[in-house]
């Protein structure tokens, strides 16, 4: 246990927003699909305390990106199952680009090298 | 589901989602192997603090909340900058309103709405009966219930199982200055009250120094007082050192044993007395300042109710349940030992009425005043609001093109309302701010206005109470004049306003402008109700002060002296009134004197039957009359003219046969054509030929009581032959100015004797206008209010008329330009405002018709439908709208058509 949990990394402050809108492009989710959704396609890396899902669902649905509407849950349960608005969606595009930028950046700054080599 | 409904939903169902997002959670961890305990801890630990959650989601809404508050008070703070003009019109406007609004709450605060500052008021009851007419000898005074005798006192307070306290208290004289005093050999005069032991005890009142009275004091009947906060500080400059110190009171020696706190002024607001003694048989002291006479003490008389009585109730007592006990108590008690007859007390009724705010004559006094005023100042804020509504219209109206754009770009409308919204109460919270300034300026002066002469012991300064009502007004105007421009703008029909052009020009005609123009109709109804009652008010002033009183208050000083109180008894007190009207009338520059019980027109006078000798009068037909005691040429000095007969003189004195002079109306009521000289009549309600007074003379009728109502019948009668003289005052006749010889006046009565002190100092005429103080307020103020808004009326006409002037500046430039003359056009805009100023009269007028029968009490004079007044306020209503028409009228008339054409 212990080292898989040095192998994960808390995520940066605005990611979750980014990944939240990214996982729903897929689809309508419930609170918990979208948690584990996260885990699973970074492979267990990025580790969502689950908790801290929701007020970043709220900020979103405040922002207008995000909009809800209830359905089943897996438990037969009412669940709040999130989706994109045309706006997230724009968003989505808007941040992705940003996010690019960002990673571009910073990995031609941490290794200039493999830069140059390609 | 709109967004507020959607935002409500998602945290009411907050917990049920983390609660559902846990079970799945938990249901996959039992679908990989683990237990099912395991897998629920597992899934907690996974989720993270469930409470910390819920709180960063409430931090997401309460951030948006505080980010759009700033954005607007921000952008708010900007526009209204961007129109400085406009900004200060519609603050002073309001600040205006707002101010006079809470001023006049203020003074209805300290006046109406207080609880008297000691320990839980609505505990307290005060007792007052019915029967003060019934029971011998108790004196009348208008806002007093009187509740008991003193042995009645006693009983209740022995024996009673609804009070936790009962104590009682009496004022040592009808006048606020009734007490002859001496400090360190200076004669002075202040107002006092006798007070049960357990008075302090019963209200929970702590002394500021030494102690307060207590049951032993009154026990052993102590000559011991308890000074007041304002009487210590003016007249011992707050020194520490006046406990122990001894003063005279009614000329004997009472030792100062504490002083009461400052905010402490007795049980009624309005009259604070300057000293409390223990309510016994003290030396020189009597309750209300009146001897029993025969030598009784008014402490041993059972039928003889004079005392005012308060209690305070158990806990869990209601006042119900207390009325009912006492009533049984005291009827059992009354019927038995205290000597009440049967038939007494079967119309016997015993109040308890709630105390908590004190006693209610200043409150009965100032209620309608106050009443009247706040309705007034109400109705300009409703007029100021309308201005002020007109104006954030004109300027909505204006920014429909940002808002359309705004609504087009995504904004929510409620967004947009709460924007303006915003932004008209950043102008009604700065119009209060700046009317609180007003009001805490104005409220003294008010105080000042009601009072007429000495002013009332009022405290209006700001209170909490009286900031939360400017606040409130202030919140509710913001949201009541901003509301329907900010619906109006925002109105979620894009198209149109996005049409318009640069120049505004109008493609929806009416919709809005009828709005603005009814605005300007209540306007003008409501200014012209006011300036209808400011000149109502105005005449029945100068009514009353142009009418002919009967005598000449011109070049008339008044004092008072009570000789009684510096030891003077029987003959010598004759004697000594005597001595003093002789060296009075020795002063040089006056003219002539003479003395009497009360002064005309202080407020104060005899009333009782008479019964007349010959023709005898039938019981029922005997009205109440007033009568005076008065010293020799009285009438002379007042030059009240005589018309039969002779004036009171020197050689009526005690031995001689009583006689008196009574007033016309009194004659022809009692005597019709017949002559009244030398025939008798009896104080009372049956002629008795050994008491009668022969009348010797007749004079014309005088205003007496009062200022208005019909001129009294007055009879009066020597000072020398009615009983033992208490009080009198002096009236002396000089040539200038009456207030020039009070310096030498005082040497005088010193002269005679070092221990007489001058109270109620003045002229007549202070004391006529003393007596008019409240119907001068009303005029002052209801001209002030009455002016302020009409202005404002004129100034939303005027401003209503040049915008209308303004957007229309194309057609009217077309039509010049088809040939229609200034003349016309000057005609058609002058039309158009008389349109509307014509409706708002035609409003106003029934309105004002009927408002002045609620006010018609406080007229004079005049009925409440003068013609003449009403017919001035209307002139005056026109006059003042063609002048505010007159100018966008002009300017419309002037337009030039190629200028506006090319506006297009």
């Amino acid at each position: 246990m212990t080292t898989e949990e040095k192998d994960r990394i808390e995520l940066l402050q605005g990611t979750l927003d980014l990944l939240i809108l990214r996982t729903l492009l897929f689809g309508p989710a419930h609170g918990h699909a979208i948690a584990r959704a996260i885990e699973r396609n970074s492979e267990d890396v990025l580790q969502v305390e689950q908790g801290s899902l929701y007020p970043a669902l709220h900020r979103l649905i405040k922002r207008g990106w995000i909009s809800f509407a209830e359905g089943p849950s897996e438990n037969n349960r009412r669940a709040k199952y999130y989706r994109l608005t045309a706006r997230g969606r724009r968003q989505l595009q808007v941040e992705t680009t940003k996010w690019d930028k960002l990673a571009g950046a910073i990995a031609r700054i941490l290794r200039p090298a493999e830069e140059k080599v390609e | 589901m709109s967004r507020r409904k959607s935002r409500k939903k998602m945290l009411v169902d907050l917990d049920e989602d983390i609660r559902e997002h846990i079970e799945i959670e938990t249901r996959e961890n039992i679908e990989n192997g683990m237990t099912p305990e395991e897998a629920h801890y597992a899934a907690l630990r996974k989720f993270g603090n469930p409470l910390l959650v819920k709180e960063d989601v409430c931090a997401v809404w309460i951030q948006q909340w505080l980010e759009h508050l700033g954005q607007d008070l921000r952008y708010g703070l900007r526009t209204l900058a961007q129109t400085p003009a406009l900004t200060a019109v519609v603050v002073l406007s309001l600040a205006l309103g707002i101010g006079a609004n809470t001023a006049i709450f203020s003074l209805i605060d300290a006046v109406m709405l207080r609880m008297l500052p000691v320990k839980d008021p609505q505990q307290l009851v005060l007792l007052s009966s019915n029967q003060t007419k019934a029971v011998h000898g108790a004196p009348e005074y208008s806002g007093y219930g009187i509740s008991l005798s003193y042995p009645g006192f006693l009983r209740l307070r022995q024996n009673n199982d609804v009070f936790a306290s009962v104590f009682g208290f009496v004022p040592l004289g009808f006048d606020t200055e009734s007490v002859a005093v001496k400090i360190d050999g200076q004669p002075s005069l202040a107002g006092g009250e006798m007070v049960s032991g357990n008075y302090f005890d019963g209200l929970g009142v702590a002394p500021l120094l030494g102690r307060l009275l207590t049951a032993d004091d009154e026990a052993h009947a102590a000559q011991v007082t308890v000074l007041s906060f304002p009487y210590w500080t003016r007249r011992f400059g707050r020194s520490p050192s006046v406990v122990g110190k001894t003063i005279f009171l009614g000329g004997h020696p009472y030792t100062i044993v504490g002083v009461t706190p400052p905010e402490f002024f007795g049980v009624e607001p309005g009259r604070s007395p300057d000293f409390w003694v223990p309510l016994a048989d003290e030396p020189g002291l009597t309750p209300w300042g009146v001897t029993a006479g025969s030598g009784q003490s008014m402490f041993t008389q059972k039928k003889w109710w004079w005392l005012m009585i308060m209690g305070r109730l158990k806990p869990g007592v209601s006042q119900t349940k207390a009325r009912a006990a006492l009533d049984v108590w005291l009827r059992q008690t009354l019927t038995g030992d205290l000597g009440m007859q049967e038939v007494d007390a079967r119309t016997f009724v015993m109040k308890a009425d709630p105390a908590s705010r004190g006693l209610d004559s200043l409150r009965s006094y100032f209620s309608q005043p106050l009443t009247i005023l706040m309705s007034v100042v109400g109705l300009v804020l409703l007029i100021a609001c309308g201005n002020v509504a007109a104006l954030l219209l004109a300027r909505a109206q204006s920014r429909r093109r940002e808002m359309a754009v705004r609504l087009a770009l995504g904004a929510s409308r409620s967004r947009l309302v709460r924007q303006l919204l915003t932004e008209s109460l950043m102008l009604a919270l700065a119009g209060g701010a700046v009317g609180l300034a007003f009001a805490a300026w104005g409220a003294p002066l008010l105080v000042a206005l009601m009072s007429g002469g000495a002013p009332l012991p009022i405290d209006v300064h700001l209170n909490l109470t009286v900031i939360g009502f400017a606040a409130g007004v202030a919140m509710l105007t913001g949201i009541l004049f901003g509301l329907a421009p900010a619906l109006g703008s925002t109105r979620a029909n894009l198209s149109p306003a996005l049409k318009e052009n640069a120049a505004g020009f109008q493609r929806r005609p009416g919709s809005r402008w009828s709005f603005g123009k009814s605005l300007v109709i209540a306007q003008v109804a409501f200014s012209l109700l006011l300036i209808t009652g400011a000149g109502l008010f105005v005449r029945t002033l100068m009514n009353l002060e142009h009418q002919n009183l009967g005598f000449d208050p011109y070049g008339v000083l008044l004092f008072g002296v009570n000789p009684r109180q510096s030891g003077y008894e029987g003959p010598r007190l004759i004697d000594v009134y005597g001595g003093l009207l002789d060296r009075v009338r020795a002063v040089p520059g006056v003219q002539g004197a003479t003395l009497s019980a009360f002064t005309l027109l202080s407020g104060w006078v005899n009333s009782g039957q008479i019964a007349v000798e010959n023709p005898p009068v039938k019981q029922d037909e005997g009205a109440s009359i007033l009568w005076n005691v008065v010293g020799p040429d009285f009438l002379k000095t007042m030059r009240i003219q005589l018309l039969l007969g002779r004036d009171i003189s020197v050689n009526d004195t005690a031995s001689s046969p009583h006689v008196a002079v009574v007033n016309e109306v009194l004659a022809r009521k009692y005597f019709g054509s017949l002559d009244p000289i030398g025939r008798r009549f009896t104080f009372g309600q049956k002629f008795n030929p050994n008491d009668a007074y022969q009348i010797v003379g007749v004079v014309r009728s005088a205003r007496y009581d009062g200022m208005r109502g019909d001129l009294p019948m007055t009879a009066y009668v020597p000072f020398t032959q009615a009983g033992e003289p208490g009080a009198m005052h002096f009236e002396v006749r000089t040539a200038g100015d009456p207030t020039s010889i009070i310096p030498s006046l005082r040497r005088a009565v010193q002269e005679v004797d070092s221990n007489l002190a001058l109270s109620d100092v003045k002229s007549q005429n202070q004391q006529i206008d003393e007596a008019l103080a409240q119907q001068r307020m009303f005029a002052l103020l209801s001209c002030f209010f009455g002016a302020l808004a009409l202005a404002l009326a004129a100034i939303g006409l005027y401003g209503t008329m040049s915008y209308g002037v303004g957007r229309k500046t194309n057609e009217i430039g077309i039509r010049m330009a088809l040939g229609a003359k200034a003349n016309q056009v000057l005609k058609a805009v002058l039309g158009e405002a008389f349109a509307l100023v014509l409706i708002g009269a035609a409003l106003g007028l029934p309105l004002a018709f009927i408002a002045a029968r609620f006010v018609a009490s406080n007229l004079y004079g005049l009925k409440p439908s003068d013609p003449l007044t009403f017919v001035a306020a209307t002139v005056t209503l026109l006059a003042v709208a063609a002048l505010a028409a007159y100018l966008p009228a002009r300017r419309a008339s002037k337009v030039d058509p190629m200028v506006a054409l090319r506006n297009e």
